[in-house]
């Protein structure tokens, strides 16, 4: 009758997964956007001329995604009114509170290079630039921080999740950049060349840490083992078709030919499915994750 | 390495206390006036528990057995929850309590995510005589109480003198002796978060995660319909 008498809530729900997807998003496309100015010359000047037209609309995308995310963080909160508490009362060994004082500068990043670029300050373009990269670097990394720190719960307690956030957001960059370029018609041959390789580098990563995780949650412990039946039960789908299939598998191959992966609409429709497994990865880990200890 | 916490671990340290509750299972009758002397005193909301007394029926006709599993915050000397929150809301009291400041917790959840026993909720928004809501709360083992030499509510309430809270630097107090004369469990040893509720005789269906679904039908079926119910709520987002 009364087997158990509470029913644990699973902390995190879709605010936060949809928040950890947009940031990496507009994390990266900074990063596009700020590239002509931060690499420059670098390997033979490929940034400069693939990039240069897209970085007054690269900040402006990068923008329009902080203000989506920020109020969403907030909104998520039990006292949105606190919101800068995390700030105000700093706790070192938090990685959310590292993440609420990296999130405004970046903003403040954001803003000042498309500052710069309006008033023609070409100076400032490359010390904003490279200080917003690190921030923009920052942003996946923190959000995976905040899963890898839980030590309580085995699927996330795993040194692979920040960097698999941060190659996740390049896959969500790259389409980003790929939809704007090919619908603004600049989706040219320099830019394909660009986002084609981070693109490829991006999903093989994935793919990789995809099998990883695949093998620890097989050969690992207990509780890896009750996340992996979980998985397989509630989240097949997600996990199997939208990660793997849709989001991991099709783009790679699409990439890894080269007469395909460098035909702009092929390499665009790559991009997009690769920033739903980007979405649905995070999505599974999020909520699986929470899931192993909720009858405990 | 216990690290951001407002006070060192204080287990064995000389002229420190370190309070902890031993739970003998073999005296509890599952009667759960721990848990209502508990709703009394903090006028707890429906929905949510400080402390819960776990329910578990194992075996098969005619070999079975009803085991009873009291959980409340272990008051951990390594406290995840602590480490975590962003605000410092949650903190560790040098006798070992681990408590909540209301007044500065923003109900991120990352204590609730961090906790490996689930003794934290979430408190409604709008309650009727207490006013404090719409933040995180847990069991501070009362310790309005043990600070003007009271036991917690539920110590003094336990029908079976199941619950004995003392402090275990204190070689002279029962837990100490127990403890010391009994061979006692604590939830999930292996995550380093030396918890302070100590176990005589648990079950294991009771203290492995693995074990930790519900059997019956019922049960399974109560959760679904718990879940959704409250999809789409705020904090449930639809997980399930």
């Amino acid at each position: 009758m009364f087997e158990f008498m509470e029913y644990n809530v699973a902390p995190w729900g879709h605010e936060i997964t949809v928040y950890f997807f947009l940031i990496g998003m507009a994390a990266m496309v900074f990063v596009y956007a700020s590239a002509p100015a931060v690499f420059g010359d670098l390997f033979g000047g490929t940034a400069r001329i693939a990039m240069e037209p897209f970085q007054k609309i690269g900040m402006i995308i990068s923008l329009i995604l902080l203000l989506i995310c920020g109020p969403l963080l907030i909104a998520d909160l039990g006292q949105p009114s606190r919101f800068l508490y995390p700030i105000i009362h700093f706790h070192w060994t938090s990685p959310l509170s590292w993440g609420s004082v990296f999130l405004p500068l970046f903003g403040a990043c954001v803003v000042g290079y498309l500052f710069a670029l309006m008033t023609n300050r070409i100076s400032w373009l490359k010390p904003i630039g490279i200080l917003g990269c690190l921030l923009a670097l920052a942003m996946p990394l923190y959000t995976g921080l905040d899963l890898m720190v839980q030590q309580a719960r085995e699927l996330w307690s795993n040194p692979t999740i920040p960097v698999l956030f941060v190659i996740l957001s390049v896959s969500s960059g790259t389409a980003a950049v790929a939809v704007t370029e090919l619908v603004t018609g600049k989706l040219n041959k320099s830019v394909v060349e660009f986002l084609h390789w981070f693109l490829y580098l991006a999903v093989a990563v994935t793919f990789a840490l995809f099998l990883a995780e695949w093998v620890v949650l097989n050969y690992g412990s207990a509780e890896k083992q009750q996340i992996w039946h979980i998985i397989n039960s509630q989240f097949a789908f997600e996990y199997w078709v939208l990660t793997f299939l849709v989001g991991i598998l099709a783009p790679l191959i699409l990439v890894a030919i080269p007469k395909i992966g460098r035909n702009p609409i092929l390499l665009t429709l790559a991009a997009v499915l690769s920033a739903v497994g980007a979405y649905s990865f995070r999505a599974v880990l999020i909520y699986a994750g929470q899931l192993g200890q909720l009858y405990y | 390495m216990a690290l951001g916490l407002q006070a060192p671990p204080s287990l064995g340290v000389p002229g420190k206390k370190r309070w902890a509750m031993v739970i003998d299972l073999r005296r509890c009758i599952g009667c759960m006036a721990c848990v209502c002397a508990d709703k009394a005193e903090y006028d707890v909301p429906l929905g949510v528990w400080r402390t819960i007394v776990k329910v578990k029926n194992t075996g098969k006709f005619p070999n079975t057995k009803r085991h009873f599993m009291p959980r409340l915050c272990n008051h951990c000397d390594n406290p995840p929850c602590v480490r975590n929150c962003p605000t410092q809301a949650t903190y560790k009291h040098e006798d070992g309590f681990v408590l909540q400041r209301y007044e500065r917790c923003i109900a991120c959840r990352t204590c609730i995510a961090a906790c490996p026993y689930n003794a934290r909720h979430v408190l409604p928004k709008n309650r009727d005589r207490v006013k404090i809501g719409g933040v995180v709360d847990k069991c501070t083992f009362c310790n309005h109480r043990v600070e003007k030499g009271l036991l917690p509510a539920c110590v003094q309430t336990c029908l079976g003198r199941s619950r004995i809270f003392g402090d275990l630097n204190d070689p002279k107090s029962e837990v100490s002796r127990l403890v010391a004369t009994h061979s006692t469990v604590v939830l999930k040893p292996g995550k380093g978060t030396q918890p302070q509720v100590y176990y005589i005789k648990p079950d294991r269906s009771l203290t492995e995660q693995a074990y930790s679904e519900p059997v019956s039908h019922a049960a399974k079926e109560d959760a679904k319909a718990f879940y959704r119910h409250n999809r789409g709520s705020k904090f449930f987002s639809g997980v399930l």
